[in-house]
């Protein structure tokens, strides 16, 4: 119920919604952008909110990262390039709908079950968040790091192509993140002696690297490999209205897809990507016309996007109520709490209660915004992206980079970390590393390390600790169960790939 | 050989982060260690980089498995650009070295548009020092050797 109060204030408030108008368009624009995604824009424009008060800056980064999702599907259905990789999904329809003089129909299906799909995740996240706080509340610190742990092995063995190279980018963020002075016994650690690393390394810094420079060197990389940059949509039709009859079929495939993603938000890691194919797969498998699919069907864009945006939502849960981000937004996010001296975790629920919720409400009227402006102008914003000279973007991309890093809190040392950064990500990328789990793991370390030690401390058996309480004890079965399916799925996989390449 | 590769650095890595960990002082008596979390971590690290050097030995050596990259000259050159550019701001100020870099990078991405180039010199360090460091208030960084900024007398 505390929802309904937090939508008044932020209705009556005009400047929060300012904020959320204008974060709908940018995110609206930085997602359809082929290459960059709501994490970078986030990632840039995380040390600005630090002269912002700490609600505007919330929503404002908040909704940039929902309306960052849908604008993704903008690219893949006009252009045949899915601006976020949540979006490839959608574009395996999309294009072809757009490509039968279909596209403003296409995208008007794209908006509807985008807002449906984050709407069902804002409620859920709503209706659970509390619930999932007053639990937390009652763990104690095995517990705790019971469900680190798993979410340590959870995102470094299901993203990616590789479980080694998963876990791997995984400890390397825990490493990363032990640099400087231990906060309970105060012993150097990996400073060699230097003092700039004793106060270990920024976050902002290190997600500016990450996300934006690792953004710039990927590109310059592709402008030097691809020849067309964008595949425009020549289609001459006009087919653009959607009626009611022809949306109707898309709704189960809408709810049903909203429900996988809000599903899916609440595992910390797995993204929207994953929602989105496992909501057009579930979706084809169950529809009557899956002959269809794939070659131009509405569902077929409904199922991934209802699912994608889904995500988004619930995905705040596990950040706000443990400190664990879901996602890589949400790992961004953090830094904003930080900036501000907001402590995430279940305590915030009894502290800053009415700012949790009033954030809620932004992002619910941010659903709204990006709904009503993709509605009439989705293609507008296609033109738009259009006319964006690339060669001027990433290069200004490059040096604001540099600046907002230094903004943060006025340190050299910060920049030097963004640039280190940024190419240590682009290698990973491109050497398949998991980057989200680094990030990810990064985030997760300190409360990690705090809730083991403290274990340790209040334990009489050292780790046993861990397997004598069954909550935890769950939670690690549950960690290594995960690995353990992941690799049979992979092992599965190749066996199918050698079996084809037999039968050639 | 690009998986042996994979595996050597991060080995590297471990040995780097074990050693790290090694010089981390012993625990006060009733105390945890403050080296168990990264000590166990460079371990972790180490396993997993001796599991892709063995799944790199059960694979055959192919030197030609690492692909020509036509955009390796440009990809250094712009991480060169960035260092320079990052440690000049502690030398010069954010200005002149914004300034000189700027066109640089443009023509990096393909700009060949001489005035477009030529504007980029002015108009870079200018919009990015109103944004930053007037309106939002940023105390900008000071060029230990020259900054523009005092010769302008900003």
């Amino acid at each position: 119920m505390e929802i309904f109060p937090a939508l008044l204030s932020v209705i009556t408030d005009p400047t929060l919604l300012f904020a959320i108008v204008l974060a709908a368009v940018v995110g609206m624009v930085v997602g359809a952008i082929p290459g960059l995604t709501a994490s970078a824009a986030i990632a840039m424009l995380l040390p600005i909110t630090f002269y912002m008060p700490p609600m505007f800056a919330l929503a404002f980064l908040y909704v940039i990262g929902k309306s960052g999702r849908y604008g993704g599907s903008i690219a893949a259905i006009l252009f045949n390039t899915p601006g976020t990789a949540a979006s490839a999904a959608t574009q395996i329809d999309g294009y072809p709908l757009a490509r039968a003089g279909k596209a403003g129909k296409a995208m008007k299906v794209a908006t509807i079950s985008s807002i449906i799909g984050d709407l069902i995740g804002d409620t859920l996240l709503v209706a659970g968040v509390g619930f999932i706080a007053s639990i937390a509340l009652k763990l104690g610190p095995p517990e705790t790091f019971a469900i680190y742990f798993a979410a340590f092995v959870v995102i470094g063995s299901v993203i990616g192509k590789s479980i080694v190279k998963g876990l791997a980018s995984a400890v390397l963020g825990i490493l990363v993140a032990m640099i400087g002075f231990d906060p309970i016994s105060g012993a150097q650690r990996y400073t060699f002696g230097l003092f700039d690393l004793s106060n270990g390394i920024g976050l902002v810094p290190l997600m500016i690297g990450v996300f934006v420079m690792g953004e710039v060197f990927a590109q310059i990389e592709q402008r030097s490999t691809l020849t067309d940059e964008v595949e425009e949509n020549e289609s001459s039709g006009n087919d653009n209205a959607l009626s009611w009859k022809e949306y109707k079929p898309c709704l189960p495939h809408t709810l049903r897809g909203g429900l996988i993603g809000a599903g899916i938000g609440v595992l910390p890691g797995l993204g929207s990507a994953i929602a989105a194919f496992i909501s057009y797969g579930e979706g084809k498998r169950r529809a009557k016309n899956p002959e269809k699919w794939g070659k131009g069907a509405l569902e077929g864009v409904a199922a991934p996007e209802a699912a994608n945006n889904a995500v988004s939502g619930p995905s705040m849960a596990p950040l706000l109520t443990l400190g664990i981000p879901g996602s890589t937004i949400g790992a961004i996010l953090i830094g904003v709490f930080q900036i501000h001296g907001i402590q995430v975790g279940p305590t915030l629920f009894l502290t800053q209660k009415d700012l949790v919720y009033q954030l809620f409400a932004c992002g619910m009227l941010g659903i709204i915004a990006y709904g009503v402006i993709g509605y009439f102008g989705a293609s507008k914003v296609g033109q738009l992206i259009l006319k964006i000279p690339t060669n001027v973007l990433y290069p200004v991309i490059f040096l604001t980079a540099f600046v907002a890093a230094y903004s943060a809190q006025g340190s050299m040392f910060d920049v030097t970390v963004m640039t280190v950064a940024g190419f240590a990500s682009y290698l990973m990328r491109k050497y398949d590393f998991n980057v989200a789990a680094f990030v990810i793991s990064f985030v997760l370390a300190k409360g990690a390390e705090e809730t083991f030690r403290q274990s340790l401390l209040m334990s009489d058996n050292g780790a046993l600790v861990f397997v004598a309480r069954p909550i935890a004890l769950a939670f690690l079965i549950l960690g290594l169960t995960t690995m353990a399916l992941r690799m049979r799925s992979i092992v599965k996989e190749r066996r199918i790939v050698l079996k084809e390449h037999g039968d050639d | 050989m690009r998986i042996y590769a994979e595996g050597l650095v991060f080995s590297a890595l471990a040995v780097f982060a074990l050693w790290g960990a090694y010089k981390i002082p012993a625990a006060y008596p009733g105390e945890t260690w403050a080296g168990i979390v990264p000590f166990s971590a460079a371990l972790l690290l180490g396993t997993l980089s001796v599991i892709m050097l063995v799944g790199a030995a059960g694979q055959p050596v192919d030197p030609a498995d690492i692909p020509e990259n036509p955009a390796t000259g440009k990809i250094i050159g712009l991480f060169l650009i960035a260092l320079v550019y990052q440690y000049s701001f502690r030398l010069f100020g954010y200005v002149l070295p914004t300034a000189l870099v700027a066109p640089v990078v443009l023509a990096l991405f393909g700009m060949r548009h001489s005035i477009g180039l030529l504007a980029s010199v002015v108009l870079c360090p200018l919009v990015f020092y109103v944004i930053f460091f007037k309106l939002l208030g940023v105390f900008p960084p000071h060029g230990e050797i020259f900054d523009l900024l005092d010769w302008i007398g900003g």
